[in-house]
């Protein structure tokens, strides 16, 4: 220490505090002026004076000391409170998974009738039925049970209201349990313990089991609170680090299965007794028992957290006193010391890694330990989660796949996205980094959650990465049918904020569909929506549908070559109210033929027509003289059969004819600017049947009756890319709000969904029948929702979500 | 160019020879589904009997005879099923013409002859609507029911207890005919001129004994000779 001390200080002190050349300069300064002769008493005075203060800066030092390692230690004592904070959450999480695979467990032996090993999932409880099974009256079980399925049931709400899904949970346990797996091998009594908390926890319940039994539900009241608290603050704290997912961000498979769940759960209560019933012939309370056995033992899970997490937030407090650590240091921890210095290490490299962007080998050592530990623990030390993981093995195998392939990629992904490489991704054919980009967006929704797993601070990067993605990664689902056309649906459009959509149908209607109004259905996976509202007017089909970006008004165009201006029904309207005159507000005359597209601009209250009479219009609805413009190229021979405006220059439209040809117009001057080079000679009759814009660039993707969808730079004209989207003509094209992604439809039945970086089918969906030789008409993507629909021929509309 | 037009003209001949049945966007109103006609038995969708009548009535809508003769091999109950889509399906014609005559001061109860006033259906308790309101809440209703999951859950099969909920659907789309030609005959006459359907309504729930004859009101059978019919009347 006193050898550090002056070089340490030299700078900030003057020379004679600092020893001998302090000394020497001294000397020299008394030499030089008075030049007093050296007495005995005057160096021993000097000796003295210097003694003195070395001593006083020694001690100087020692306090200084004294308050670095204070420092420490208080540093110390919050970062192993953070740590038993993180080995308390982690817990929590072990408890809500078990909760979760107990339920799937119980999901799926409902589902199939088959036991998933339930027994392996809780062996004490078992034996514990038994013991218990006679001082229960069976009156008052059902009770029970119903507080235990409130519980299940508020458990599934937050969870879902967190975006906190069974997946997330799993990744996340995974991830933890490698976290834990890391300590076991370090110092195994800690990984133990937690290992076997639930086990022991389980040793626990069947102590308390027979008094509460005997309590009954006065007794269990106070339990469904704590589970209640319980959830509050494991929501609280899952918040705190997860809550960039959003509210309903997060739509996995396995929440639509736990959607369908809450959906269907009057049916599956009746079937629920109907089923245990069965196996259970002998025992008719055994229905009840069986259910209060695992109330109790969730209940007693949540105890055990609700204890922890008070535990957890006292030492956290105590931490956070600072100087007084010391002590406690000792009293709570003396025995941890050599974990905390093992644990400080590991928790160091952590930081390392997180912050130096994982490298390949740390990352592949987490996963190799993660897999490690899926195996191990969960077969070897706790046989609660070995029937756990017995129950879903594919799953979870998968789960690490995918998280090794994505956990880096996605990060790339996510860099590359942000800049503007992926702008030119976009347009050009394909770039370096496509692959990455597709993970981290097309199935990146396991690159997210790895990566939510891996930093439990808010990373700012786990922002870049889920922001632009976060509605899209998932794979879509038929959900809602609906069904009452009466013949082929032309065109369909959303609100651009509701869950609302209309469509409009060769049955001369168009119908308003409310998402949140369905019809309960039986057992079907989709629902059934009605439509609240039916705008009649046209005479004949109608072909095309545009809705206002206020969502206030609707326009639609029909065969009988008119366009209609409808003033859009409130969304809860009575479907029977009376009639309204004042809904059609407008009609439009002008053209001569069919009208086949329309378009709406997103800012300015304009509207583009194009028809089979040849002409493209451009009106301005609702004033005197609508009518603002027509186009019409030189030297086409075809009519027009689509049109849009473009997004990126909001004074130019785009129109594609059906000689294959496509032209950018100017708006105001009605000049043709650009013709799309689409090289056609040979092709011939190829006409194009829906163009679309893309939103944020110059770009103008094309669908083609030759089953291509072509993508055009909007300034040069120039083809980009081309591909063979589908097996029969593709009809209508949708891009995603943001950009990434695009719909197509096709007479093949199907509807596609694309990547637009890497140009690839990400999914596929058969949505609708053939009528003659048409199937699909329309694509759509809601403006600010995760849905996307389809209209086809056989008279139905579908959404998906 | 003339490469281009031969190659055309050859992509069309192609195209002539396996008739690809699509209206395609940019499809001329006059040219819309005029395709040629397909056999029943060639129609390999699941919609062939829909394909069917609606290819029948595009023929000749005023042979009715032809568009309500069943194919070999339907379905009966299909058969009647689709038909009365069909005619759901262009009543709203005329329900487009009665939204701007029929206003809801001047028929202010869904009435044809003096003897009854229909109550609509469509409400919880059956209410009087207006006669405007009847026709859309009843075409609304009718169209709920004939794409209900729960009875009409398939358009190859029907059930027998679904085919037995036709005849009530049948009973009601018939006042809004009646309620036109009583209260708006010059309208009723137009669209029958254009359509022939209350003719062909009222042979299809004659043939199939959807409705009682009481209750064709609309003398529009006499002797087959329909215009002197309705003249008459």
């Amino acid at each position: 220490m006193l050898e550090e001390g002056p070089g340490s200080h030299s700078g900030g002190q003057l020379g004679p505090v600092s020893g001998a050349i302090g000394m020497m300069t001294k000397q020299q300064g008394d030499d030089s002026s008075p030049r007093p002769q050296y007495s005995m008493p005057g160096i021993l005075h000097f000796l003295q004076t210097e003694w003195a203060r070395f001593e006083m800066e020694r001690s100087q030092w020692e306090v200084e000391r004294a308050e670095l390692q204070a420092r420490i230690a208080f540093l110390k004592g919050e970062r192993k409170g953070q740590e038993n904070l993180k080995q308390d959450l982690v817990r929590r999480i072990k408890m809500l998974e078990f909760a979760l695979k107990q339920e799937r467990a119980k999901y799926h032996k409902l589902k199939y009738g088959t036991d998933l090993n339930q027994e392996d999932l809780k062996p004490p409880i078992l034996d514990k039925k038994d013991g218990a099974e006679e001082p229960v009256d069976g009156e008052v079980l059902p009770s029970n049970s119903n507080t235990w399925r409130q519980g299940r049931h508020l458990l599934r709400q937050y969870l879902q209201e967190i975006g906190y899904t069974d997946t997330i949970i799993d990744v996340r346990s995974a991830r933890v349990r490698s976290l834990l797996g890391l300590q076991s091998h370090v110092a195994e009594s800690e990984a133990d313990a937690a290992q076997s908390a639930l086990v022991q926890m389980n040793g626990d319940i069947s102590g308390k089991r027979a008094p509460d039994q005997g309590k009954a539900s006065t007794g269990k009241k106070v339990p469904a609170s704590l589970v209640d608290s319980a959830l509050l603050d494991s929501e609280a704290s899952v918040l705190a680090t997860l809550d960039f997912l959003g509210p309903d961000g997060v739509d996995d498979e396995e929440e639509n299965l736990s959607d369908e769940e809450d959906g269907l759960n009057i049916d599956e209560e009746a079937e629920m007794k109907l089923v245990k019933k069965m196996p259970k012939v002998k025992n008719v309370d055994g229905i009840g028992i069986d259910d209060d056995a695992e109330t109790e033992e969730a209940l007693a899970e949540f105890d055990f957290l609700v204890a922890e997490s008070e535990d957890g937030a006292g030492e956290a407090r105590s931490h956070g006193d600072g100087p007084d650590w010391e002590k406690k240091d000792s009293d709570e921890w003396s025995v941890d010391q050599q974990l905390i210095a093992k644990l400080k290490d590991q928790y160091k490299k952590e930081r390392k890694g997180k912050k130096s962007r994982p490298n390949r080998s740390t990352l592949q050592a987490m996963l190799a330990n993660l897999g490690d530990d899926d195996d191990t623990p969960s077969s070897s030390s706790s046989s609660n989660q070995a029937g756990a993981a017995s129950g879903s093995p594919t799953r979870n195998s998968s789960t690490e796949n995918s998280m090794s392939e994505v956990d880096e990629s996605g990060v790339q992904g996510s860099i590359t996205f942000s800049s503007s490489e992926s702008k030119r991704n976009v347009m050009g054919v394909s770039g370096p980094d496509d692959e990455a980009i597709e993970a981290a967006l097309g199935l990146g929704g396991l690159g997210e959650l790895a990566d939510l797993t891996v930093s439990n601070e808010a990373d700012p990067l786990t922002y870049d990465i889920s922001a632009p993605k976060e509605v899209f990664r998932k794979t879509w689902n038929a959900k809602y049918t609906l069904r009452s056309h009466f013949d082929g649906v032309r065109s369909l459009a959303f609100h651009p904020v509701e869950p609302v959509l209309i469509t409009a149908s060769e049955d001369h209607t168009l119908k308003l569909w409310n998402l949140q109004k369905t019809v309960p259905a039986k057992k079907a996976a989709s629902l059934d929506v009605e439509p609240v509202y039916t705008f009649r007017a046209h005479i004949g089909p109608v072909l095309c549908l545009a809705v206002s970006a206020s969502g206030e008004q609707c326009y639609s165009g029909g065969i009988d070559s008119t366009i209609r201006c409808w003033n859009i029904p409130n969304s809860n309207i009575d479907p029977y109210d009376s009639f309204d005159s004042g809904v059609l507000s407008d009609t439009l005359v002008a053209h001569t033929d069919a009208v086949c597209g329309l378009a709406v601009h997103n800012s300015k209250p304009q509207l583009l027509s194009c028809s089979s009479d040849g002409t493209v219009r451009l009106w301005s609805p609702g004033t005197k003289t609508p009518l603002l413009n027509s186009f019409t190229p030189e030297n086409e021979k075809g009519v027009p059969s689509s049109v849009d405006f473009v997004t990126c220059d909001p004074s130019q439209m785009v129109a594609s004819y059906t000689s294959s040809n496509a032209y950018i117009f100017d708006l105001e001057t009605g000049k043709q600017i650009t013709a799309l080079e689409s090289n056609f000679t040979s092709e011939g009759k190829n006409q194009i049947n829906c163009v679309v814009n893309h939103p944020t660039l110059p770009v103008s993707i094309a669908a083609y009756e030759d089953r291509h969808i072509r993508f055009f730079d909007n300034s040069t004209g120039k083809m980009i890319h081309s591909m063979v989207a589908h097996l029969e003509a593709v009809t209508s094209l949708a891009v995603d709000p943001n950009g990434l992604y695009l719909l197509s439809g096709s007479h093949d039945c199907s509807i596609r969904l694309w990547n637009l970086d890497s140009k690839t089918c990400v999914q596929e969906i058969t949505a609708h029948r053939k009528k003659f030789d048409e199937s699909i008409h329309a694509v759509a993507f809601h403006p600010s929702k995760p849905y996307i629909a389809s209209a086809g021929a056989d008279a139905l509309a579908k959404v998906f979500v | 160019m003339a490469i281009d037009v031969a190659a055309m003209k050859i992509k069309m001949a192609d195209s002539t020879s396996a008739v690809v049945r699509r209206n395609r966007p940019g499809t001329k109103a006059e040219e819309w589904s005029s395709w040629s006609d397909e056999t029943y038995e060639e129609m390999d969708s699941t919609l062939a009997v829909q394909q069917y009548i609606q290819q029948a009535i595009r023929k000749d809508f005023s042979n009715v005879e032809e568009i309500l003769t069943p194919p070999d091999g339907v379905d009966e109950g299909v058969w009647k099923y689709e038909h009365l889509r069909q005619f759901c399906m262009e009543l709203n014609g005329i329900c487009v013409k009665l939204q701007n005559e029929c206003n809801p001061e001047q028929c202010t109860q869904m009435t044809a002859t003096e003897q009854w006033i229909f109550l609509c259906a469509a409400h919880k308790t059956p209410k009087e609507c207006p006669a405007i309101d009847y026709t859309r809440h009843t075409l609304d209703g009718a169209a709920c029911l004939l794409n209900s999951n729960k009875y009409f859950p398939s358009r190859v099969c029907i059930k027998e207890s679904s085919v037995n909920k036709l005849g009530s659907v049948c009973r009601r789309v018939y006042r809004i005919f009646s309620h036109a030609y009583f209260h708006h005959r010059a309208l009723f006459d137009e669209y029958e001129n254009e359509t022939c359907l209350c003719k062909r309504f009222t042979v299809f729930v004659t043939k199939y004994n959807l409705m009682s004859k009481d209750n064709l009101i609309v003398p529009i059978l006499e002797d087959s000779n329909t215009i002197d019919g309705e003249s008459e009347a």
